[in-house]
């Protein structure tokens, strides 16, 4: 993506690494409190046996203590930080309780609120307790170090034109439990998410590179490949053709990063339950109705291996299955409200892992005429009326199947999402895929996406005038 | 268990130069159609400084939990400020907490209040929440205070036969709220956009009515916020500097801009008697008749300015102007509702995706508009009526000048 000068600084000064995490002597963390897995699923069902007691049939209780660690390096040092959230949740059907308070005591006094006065346990079929989680190996803050160092001295080929660059290890380890009648499940989700950042000035604009690698699985289980560290610094290395972009109608091909970005927006804007309650997305979302070309094929996969949004029960400690939402052009299916923010917010309906079926083109072969569009900053899609706006860093000119060497910065794509779909000819082979954490009142929605690059057509225009 | 005391106790202990320990004991209730949710909460946010030869670290922690050790919270904030170490400086001595009232009784009960104020219309999707936190804040000189504040917000979705409006508010007081009104103001809109009809792209004169101006809470006044950030003004990021015109011209135009920020303001959605860092909050001017000429000032950023700390920017209290709403010629577009709006931090640069607006009295929808908040607002014609919604107290409606309305 590209910054202007005031943006890269201020990335500079506060965005910088040491200053996010401090910088030379490793932080400890704060010790987490001994947790016995059978002891809080011990508490978990007695919460619910009372609640049962009490009337409450439909009651579930879940419960989660999660663990950040994140250690980066950048130009100016090192550091690592640490956080926690501990909660629980007990469910009715019609009511919730929920506490940050993770202990026998804690739990008892949400019951009390649910069910009154405290009685005697009913006799309640939880089922088998489930199989003990594997244990998770945690790093010491010094290993996460070295991890992190190593990611960032791996490029051989830096140039002295890269002005900064950063890498980031970021480790959320999530232990949880769900319990309801004839139901006992327990689950512990590593997700771990590597990046880096390469900064280069390009005439008077600074531009910026990131790539990152997301997944859940061990913190070793992959790495930045090396391809990975020569695109970060090539993009930032780039030089972009100073005369104003051409805009207008054009074929485009649309780079994994933004098919990743419209699929999500687009998905959590118009294909959940809560979105459904729009008559305007009712009608063009309905199921059945055709809003893309046949190419056009997506599913919401939470039980995809690695997968860095992917879990083995939701929050409503239902296990966890695909849904299908767009068949071959046709919305078949709409996600239902199935996941907490932090796994103790309130229920939401959102994605956990789209993925959307690849094509048999090459990527490099997607396009004969067009720009490429590279790098999505954001993409917005209005659920009353259709319209997207797709913002990229750069679009890159090609003419009779070759590029031409003309380069633009900051190009946005405009116009309508149904028509931007039904207009696909073609997915690429190739696929990619990204995962996002985003924050919500302190709590993080974890999601991720596995796609392929797409040709369509629509309006291009450049989103800030030459420098 | 988690406490104040042996918290304040560990940081005495390990030496730490200064500290602020706020505590959030909250009680919140959350009511929609289907469910009825309430959760107890607590919440720690701590900030520890450390003085060492080579200058003074701070350290922040957040943590969502009533269980753990205090010494290990305390050893991972006096590890995260020894790695955050900057120039030296010297924490200023306490000040009176601001005197405001944040605690609606009508709120005390959250579960309750969201039953209240559920709304009953038709074809209305509302889910209520509401707050009632004890906030406690414990200083290394000792000091001590606590206050009670209540928070409701309602997030509605209005819709009609075959459309849809989104609207959100959010008060300390349950008689703020006023949610029925937003409610009938989004009836109107609908059926105004059932006869919209597609923009016409052009050169055009920008009114910006109240939805619109305030889209997403300050809305375009939210281009000042980060104008008015210490420690960006102090890298030299921001548009203008204190005591310089805003943009050319903005102290000699017809109604010269003044805005403040006031976290005193009686149950005003960002009041607090103090800050995060146990800052006592204070009243201050963001631009003055078009000048700048106020920065939010933490302790850190105050201490080295030689200043004293204000709390930051809090409620926006933007001074009435003496246009009477009169359309300022032909070309004018009112927009009522927006569906995006995004202003670049730095240079005060907007773009505006228009839900609904009216040219001539004719509503259409759709659009784009880009322009340059700052210098627009700077030189803006605003309402003699005022309005006090969120953390917002100023003029309803506003005409930016001339732009070019984009499809």
């Amino acid at each position: 993506m590209t910054w202007n000068r005031r943006e890269v600084l201020a990335s500079l000064g506060v965005g910088a690494a040491h200053v996010l995490l401090g910088c030379s002597s490793p932080a400890r963390g704060p010790a987490r409190p001994q947790m016995d897995a059978g002891e809080v699923r011990g508490w978990l069902r007695d919460a619910v046996a009372r609640l049962h007691a009490a009337g409450f049939t439909h009651a579930r209780a879940l419960a989660v203590t999660r663990h950040r660690t994140s250690a980066a390096l950048d130009v100016l040092g090192a550091g690592v930080t640490h956080a926690r959230t501990d909660g629980v949740v007990l469910s009715t059907g019609t009511a919730e309780q929920v506490t940050t308070d993770l202990s026998r005591a804690g739990i008892e006094a949400a019951v009390r609120v649910l069910a009154g006065s405290v009685r005697a346990p009913a006799s309640v079929d939880f089922g088998r307790a489930p199989a003990p989680v594997p244990a998770v190996k945690e790093l010491a803050d010094y290993e996460l170090l070295d991890r992190v160092t190593h990611l960032a001295t791996r490029d051989p080929d830096l140039s002295s034109r890269i002005v900064y660059s950063a890498a980031l290890l970021d480790v959320d380890d999530t232990h949880l439990w769900a319990v309801a009648a004839g139901s006992d499940l327990e689950q512990r989700i590593t997700r771990v998410k590597k990046s880096i950042t390469r900064v280069a000035w390009n005439g008077t604009r600074p531009i910026i590179s990131e790539v990152a690698r997301a997944w859940a699985g061990a913190v070793d289980a992959q790495e930045l490949s090396d391809a990975d560290l020569a695109t970060a610094r090539e993009h930032a290395l780039a030089l972009m053709t100073p005369t104003a972009f051409p805009d207008g109608d054009h074929a485009v091909a649309l780079d994994p990063s933004i098919v990743a970005q419209l699929m999500d927006t687009a998905v959590r804007t118009l294909l959940t339950a809560s979105a459904a309650r729009r008559p305007e997305v009712a009608r063009r979302m309905a199921i059945g109705r055709r809003i893309a070309a046949p190419l056009v094929t997506l599913v919401d996969d939470p039980l995809a291996a690695g997968a860095y949004g992917g879990f083995a029960f939701d929050d409503r400690g239902d296990r966890a299955e695909v849904v299908k939402l767009v068949d071959r052009g046709q919305v078949v299916g709409i996600l239902p409200p199935r996941r907490r923010p932090g796994h103790i917010g309130p229920l939401e309906a959102a994605p956990s892992h789209l993925s959307l079926t690849a094509g048999s083109v090459a990527a490099d072969a997607l396009l004969d005429a067009g720009f490429e569009l590279e790098s999505g900053i954001s993409a917005f899609v209005d659920p009353s009326s259709d319209r997207v706006v797709i913002s990229a860093a750069r679009a890159r000119e090609r003419l009779g199947g070759k590029r031409t060497g003309r380069l633009y910065a900051d190009i946005e794509l405009v116009g309508e999402l149904t028509p931007l779909l039904s207009a696909v000819t073609a997915a690429s082979k190739e696929t990619d895929t990204f995962g996002t954490r985003d924050d919500l009142d302190h709590l993080p929605c974890f999601h991720s996406v596995t796609v392929p690059a797409l040709r369509t057509r629509g309006t291009l225009r450049a989103r800030r005038r030459p420098a | 268990m988690i406490d104040a005391r042996s918290l304040a106790r560990a940081l005495i202990r390990r030496g730490a130069s200064a500290w602020t320990i706020v505590e959030r004991d909250q009680h919140i209730a959350t009511l929609d159609a289907e469910l009825t949710r309430s959760e107890q909460r607590t919440r720690w946010y701590l900030t520890v400084d450390v003085d060492m030869p080579a200058g003074r670290g701070t350290g922040h922690l957040r943590l969502d939990a009533s269980a753990g050790s205090a010494d290990a919270i305390a050893d991972q904030a006096i590890s995260l400020a020894h790695t955050g170490m900057g120039p030296a400086w010297t924490s200023p001595p306490p000040a009176a907490p601001a005197r405001v009232d944040l605690d609606d009784g009508s709120l005390r009960d959250p579960v309750a209040a969201v039953k209240r104020a559920l709304p009953a219309h038709a074809g209305v999707f509302a889910t209520v929440t509401a707050m009632r936190e004890l906030v406690s804040v414990t200083t290394h000189a000792g000091f001590h205070t606590t206050w009670p504040a209540t928070l409701i917000r309602v997030d509605a979705l209005v819709t009609s036969a075959d459309r849809s409006l989104a609207i959100t508010r959010a008060s300390r007081t349950l008689d703020g709220l006023a949610i029925d009104a937003a409610i009938e103001d989004a009836y109107k809109d609908l059926a105004l956009l059932a006869t919209a009809r597609a923009p016409v792209a052009g050169p055009c004169t920008l009114v910006l009515h109240t939805e619109a101006m305030l889209h997403g809470g300050l809305g375009v006044w939210q281009a000042f916020v980060p104008q008015a950030d210490a420690a960006t003004e102090r890298q030299g990021l921001t548009r203008y500097r204190e005591h310089a015109p805003i943009v050319e011209g903005a102290n000699t135009a017809a109604e010269p801009l003044t805005i403040e920020s006031d976290g005193a303001l009686p149950y005003g959605l960002e009041s607090a008697p103090l800050g995060d860092e146990g800052e006592a909050v204070r009243r201050f001017p963001l631009v003055e008749r078009g000048m700048a000429a106020g920065l939010a000032l933490s302790p850190r950023e105050a201490a080295l300015r030689g200043r004293e700390p204000n709390g930051g920017v809090r409620n926006l209290v933007v001074a009435a102007g003496t246009w009477d709403g009169a359309l300022p010629g032909a070309d004018a577009i009112e927009v009522r509702r927006l569906r995006s709006l995004t202003i670049d931090r730095y240079t005060g640069e907007a773009s505006l995706e228009i839900a609904l607006g009216l040219a001539q009295g004719v509503p259409f929808t759709g659009g784009s508009v880009r322009i340059d908040l700052i210098a627009s607002l700077a030189r803006s014609r605003r309402s003699t009526g005022v309005i006090t919604r969120g953390a917002y107290q100023g003029p309803t409606i506003a005409s930016l000048g001339a732009t070019v309305l984009l499809p």
